[in-house]
């Protein structure tokens, strides 16, 4: 009823509310992170230096790059940098950071939009049929599946699948590293590993959301009316089931940069991740810090577009009450 | 052709009952405290009638319905028995065959009327749904059957109502649509499972009205499920009670309401709170007597929306004011001000003469034990995970009892109330609703109250623990010189044990007075509206 | 029905059976590591042993040895007895903080809320591994670091549960009855709403120990773990990843070892959720 009442003016306020929250966020991000890696300026010497560098070259190198502007002021010019693009050389690969990044952003979306592919159609058909009767024996295989599958770390399945299809069988290629061109053969495996862990994580969603759906006196309302089974599943229970996993799958994305970023290193497969990883063992620091806020802005964003997402979805919400009862006037 | 054949079913046994049921027995899941959710049901229901299956909850009256649409709830199974349907045996059909008697020959409406609809579904597609399962009708056909149907219904503007969502209806217009779907395919019985229990008392009666009026015009027969005899009142032709899954009396309305022959229908009846105040309540004490609590201009405002607003008035010792209001009047609001769990955004509440509201430190400690509430849902208002005794004892030694006497007033309150000092151990989850309340007294009762305040405390229970309690309160009142403010919907109930009633409507008072003039000589038209819609008031 | 026979009935299920067994199994392990583990795990021997190979004094050993001539079932002993130190400690560092700011933030509402919401907000936007990553690579790695790393990846996630359930406990009238009698809010806190948690609570650490467990493991296959020699899982996946090919022993133990523990919490919170959800609800 109060939904009702503050129509479209409260759809865009909402929205700009979240764009103000997200920008917020961020801008608490790059300074924790700018905090944590900079804070400490002959740290930050040693890092780009070496360990070997003398005290004097460190000192000269310091006053050069303007290390001796007070921390909140170096803050400033470093956001200020970052948002017109300029993210520094990467001291390990002596490039521009940003020409670094691109192709490998590129190569990650690839893998895992492949991934999300294979995960979402089978995450979703697997919850679904399970959780339609809850308590039968697809519903506790499923189950059973998706608990052994989220309890193996994703180096784990990798190490298992790789036993077993490269080693003992033969089947694939161990390394993914695409080193003459794209081939389909070497994405089979890490997409494997990175579905595993999360389609069983889908099923579970999707499964206690059927479940509960399934329970619901509008299911009973459907059956008394004379819906047979399939009908209520189809044209009843789907629509308001898939509300949550939807918008968990949109959550599940930062997860599968995790995975991904270990995927890739097990693979040697050149994205995102094993470049954050280089740098993460080289101390490359610049190059850590593009990569941390690219991490951050893809999570962020993913968060609001699964907000976005679940309003649009969920008739309860205003986005749609607002456009429904604009209709109807 | 299928309506050729219902044709000539219909012809030939016009006279018998349209659907019968006999014998039948439906077992509970074991572990449960019974053997049998229904045992050896029988019943007719013969053409154009309104029967009411009557109990208490536990009595197996949902489980009648859920067998009789051949759709259980979980857990439950037909043992024995027959249902027949003109003749036609249904305990034994196929999930294919239900799948064309239910919503079109048998139709069911619901308790929750807004979680019966599909919250993602426009209701007025939910309605076509039906003429799409049962009837060959184009989609323009079955949209305007579906308007009429919610025309039919008194519905304002069906075109708007048919585009909304069910949140966006009230509880009473949900259910009409509901109602509006069973009726679809003009059905040979209509069950209606407690439909008005989750309703306001005049949104009730306006249901009520209209389910009378269209058993009228169309000759439906209804089987009508509720735990309230004041609505069987209004609504039945025959009545059968049921008790521990049997149904132990079965009559024409007017016999089983007038003179009842089962003790157990007896005892359920009397405990039916009459709109007649009771002779002893007595006048009013000396209004020289300093009100205990006063409450002078109270407002909430939330934005522009004033939940409570201008309210005053007083209470004195060893008396009893009730409010009573639809929901969503601010009489809780109320309550929760007088509490100090809700700040007011004006006005003042007195206590023994001092200002209650605006007390901090120890002078707040020592006065808050002044007022004390008993809440509305008896599962709530008990931690889960705490002893009876221990909740009591620890209420005691808050307002000022070392732990020793603390425990041993935990006892003499348990005897106090009604309830065996075995239970002292045992967490809320070992009583039942009626005996959380009383739970909920005593712990109110160890911080020696002046003023008890009771919000919707009687509403979760049925009629007959409603019944005790209001026993319970009147005798506590008598004993303790308690002054006790009633929050309640019902006016029946106010009637009971209020010296005073105050009206609510939209955050105001709209009338007070002595309860007898009250209810006798209503001066608001809410008033009169609240009292014509109180059901059963041929009742007594 | 009294509490401890819910629990107990729960555990006599076959799923949280082999759950108890297997976290019971690596809890021996931990324990007694000094006694079960057949030789030094620091010391070096012959390297590359293939699994079941004879030492030339004769010994046997069971898992092989590593390239450095270690012999990996004492390392997997000994590792076992690291996961369950640090992954606890770990989650219980991160319970701490996780339940003291969700209960204040659930109670209080209002700045308090918001501003502890939003830092949470704020970590929770970090991927995980790039949070530890991050953390790592500022401070160094050790087991402290580990521990620190862990607490700021799972404290936001333990903080939204608490507050979620207090805030769903609060609009309880229990509490509003003790607020009305004159509870001290610190009584409120730990007597009313925190045991009434605790049924999630005990799901969810079960589970979130196996997160933690799995972050060492991950953390120590980057190298950015526990620094060598530690006997540690993941350190040994990732000393012997590039030897896989030809002594896949080196990284197939370590790797069914975490396996087995994570499922095992797993299957032992998924069969702890039915009667914690009763506890939960009505006691």
């Amino acid at each position: 009823m109060s939904a009702t009442s503050d129509l479209s003016g409260g759809v865009s306020r909402w929205l700009l509310r979240k764009l103000f929250g997200m920008l917020l966020t961020m801008l608490a991000v790059s300074f924790l992170v700018f905090a944590v890696l900079e804070l400490n300026v002959d740290d930050v010497a040693v890092k780009v230096l070496g360990q070997f560098s003398t005290a004097d070259q460190r000192h000269a190198w310091l006053v050069q790059n303007g290390y001796t502007a007070p921390f909140l002021l170096r803050y400033l010019r470093w956001i200020g940098e970052f948002v017109t693009g300029h993210w520094g050389t990467s001291t390990y690969y002596r490039e521009d950071v940003l020409t670094l990044i691109a192709p490998r952003l590129a190569a990650s979306g690839l893998l895992a939009g492949a991934a999300l592919l294979v995960i979402v159609p089978l995450g979703l058909v697997m919850g679904v049929i399970a959780g339609m009767r809850e308590g039968s024996f697809v519903d506790r295989l499923v189950s059973v599946f998706a608990v052994v599958t989220t309890s193996i770390p994703e180096f784990a399945s990798a190490v298992f699948l790789t036993s077993l299809f490269v080693f003992w069988l033969g089947w694939l290629p161990g390394v993914s590293t695409m080193a003459d061109g794209f081939h389909f053969r070497e994405l089979v495996l890490p997409v494997s590993v990175l579905t595993l862990y999360s389609a069983g994580y889908v099923a579970r969603m999707t499964r206690s959301s059927m479940v509960e759906v399934m329970q619901s006196p509008y299911i009973r309302t459907a059956r008394l009316k004379g819906n047979s089974m399939r009908r209520i599943i189809v044209r009843h229970a789907l629509r308001n089931a898939l509300i949550t996993p939807v918008t968990v799958i949109m959550l599940q994305i930062p997860w599968l940069m995790s995975g991904v970023i270990v995927v890739e290193v097990f693979f040697a497969y050149q994205g995102f991740g094993t470049l954050l990883y280089q740098a993460a063992l080289n101390t490359d620091i610049y190059l850590i810090e593009a990569c941390t806020m690219i991490s951050v802005v893809v999570v962020v964003l993913t968060q609001v577009a699964s907000d976005l997402l679940y309003t649009w979805l969920n008739p309860r919400m205003s986005i749609r009450t607002a456009r429904t009862a604009a209709g109807a006037k | 052709m299928r309506l050729a054949r219902r044709i000539d079913v219909q012809a030939d046994d016009d006279a018998g009952p349209i659907l019968a049921v006999e014998g039948l027995s439906i077992a509970l899941p074991k572990g449960a405290d019974r053997a049998f959710a229904v045992e050896d049901a029988s019943l007719e229901l013969r053409r154009g009638e309104i029967l009411c299956v009557v109990g208490e909850s536990g009595s197996g009256k949902s489980a009648l319905s859920g067998a009789i649409m051949g759709a259980p709830a979980p857990g439950l199974k037909v043992v024995g028995g027959s249902v027949r349907l003109k003749g036609q045996e249904l305990t034994k059909l196929s999930e294919r065959a239900w799948c064309r008697i239910r919503g079109n020959r048998i139709a069911m409406i619901f308790q929750e009327p807004m979680a019966s609809l599909n919250p993602a579904v426009p209701v007025g597609l939910q309605i076509m749904e039906v003429f799409e399962l049962h009837a060959k009708l184009s989609v323009a056909e079955r949209r305007e059957r579906a308007l009429a149907l919610i025309r039919s219904m008194q519905l304002p503007d069906p075109e708007r109502i048919a585009a909304s969502f069910p949140h966006q209806l009230s509880g009473g217009q949900c259910q009409r649509v509901i109602i509006a779907m069973a009726l679809a395919m003009n059905p040979e019985v209509l069950i209606a499972d407690e439909p008005t229990t989750a309703l306001d008392v005049t949104t009730q009666a306006q249901v009520l009205k209209l389910i009378r009026e269209l058993r009228t015009l169309h000759g439906h027969t209804i089987l009508f499920i509720t735990h309230d005899f004041g609505v069987v009142a209004e609504i039945a032709d025959r009545i059968a009670v049921m008790r521990h899954g049997r149904i132990i009396e079965m009559g024409e309305a007017r016999q089983v309401l007038t003179r009842p022959q089962h003790p157990y229908t007896r005892e359920l009846l009397a405990a039916v709170p009459s709109l007649v105040p009771p002779a002893d309540q007595g006048e009013v004490m000396a209004p020289a007597a300093k009100p205990v609590l006063a409450v002078t201009g109270l407002q909430k405002s939330y934005g522009r929306v004033h939940a409570v607003n201008e309210i005053s008035f007083d209470l004195e010792r060893g008396t009893t004011l009730s409010v009573v209001g639809e929901s969503g009047c601010g009489k809780s609001s109320l309550a929760r001000i007088l509490v100090r769990l809700t700040a007011p955004t004006a006005g003042r509440v007195d206590v023994n003469g001092k200002c209650f509201l605006t007390l901090t430190g120890g002078e707040l400690r020592s006065s808050c034990r002044a007022v004390q509430m008993i809440f509305q849902d008896p599962f709530g208002s008990l931690n889960p995970l705490r002893t009876a005794g221990a909740v009591i004892a620890r209420a005691a030694v808050l307002a000022g009892a070392d732990r020793r006497t603390a425990r041993e007033r935990a006892g003499e309150l348990f005897d106090r109330v009604g309830l065996p000092r075995e239970g002292l151990q045992r967490r809320p989850a070992a009583f039942s609703g009626g005996q959380k309340q009383r739970i909920g007294i005593a712990r109110a009762l160890a911080m020696n109250p002046d003023v008890l305040i009771a919000d919707e405390s009687l509403s979760a229970l049925d009629a007959s623990s409603q019944a005790q309690i209001l026993a319970l309160l009147r005798k506590l009142q008598n004993e303790l010189g308690l002054a006790i403010l009633l929050i309640t919907h019902d006016l029946r109930v106010a009637a009971q044990i209020s010296h005073r009633i105050a009206v609510m409507q939209a955050g105001r008072i709209v009338e007070i007075g002595p309860a007898e003039r009250v209810i006798n000589s209503p001066e608001h038209p809410y008033t009169r509206e609240l009292l014509e819609s109180a059901p059963g008031r041929g009742l007594v | 029905m009294s509490t401890q026979h819910v629990w107990l009935k729960a555990l006599a299920r076959p799923t949280p059976a082999i759950g108890a067994l297997l976290v019971g199994g690596w809890l021996i392990i931990a324990l007694l590591s000094h006694v079960l583990a057949p030789y030094d795990p620091f010391h070096s021997m012959v390297p590359l042993m293939a699994p079941g190979a004879h030492g030339p004094d004769g010994s046997v050993f069971w898992l092989g040895t590593d390239s450095l001539g270690r012999d990996v079932l004492s390392r997997l002993i000994y590792g076992a007895r690291t996961v369950v130190v640090v992954a606890t400690v770990a989650t219980l560092t991160a319970y701490a903080v996780g339940i003291s700011t969700g209960l204040l933030a659930g109670y209080f509402r209002g700045r308090v809320d918001i501003v502890l919401s939003f830092f949470a907000n704020v970590i929770l936007s970090f991927p995980v591994l790039v949070l530890y990553i991050v953390i790592i690579v500022a401070l160094g790695a050790s087991a402290a670091n580990v521990v620190l790393a862990v607490t700021f990846g799972s404290a936001p996630a333990i903080f939204r549960i608490v507050r979620a359930i207090t805030i769903d406990l609060r609009s309880r009238d229990f509490i509003a009855a003790a607020i009305t009698q004159g509870e001290s809010t610190w009584r409120i806190l730990l007597v009313e709403i925190l045991p009434n948690s605790s049924g999630p609570l005990i799901v969810d650490f079960c589970l979130r120990l196996g997160y933690s467990a799995i972050t060492m493991g991950v953390l120590g296959f980057l190298g950015l773990g526990l620094p060598p020699p530690t006997p540690d899982w993941g350190g040994m996946v990732n000393e012997g990843r590039t030897l896989a090919f030809a002594f896949p022993h080196l990284v197939l133990f370590p790797c069914l070892a975490i396996s087995s523990l994570v499922l095992g919490l797993s299957l032992l919170a998924d069969g702890l959720r039915r009667p914690a959800s009763r506890l939960g609800k009505a006691g």
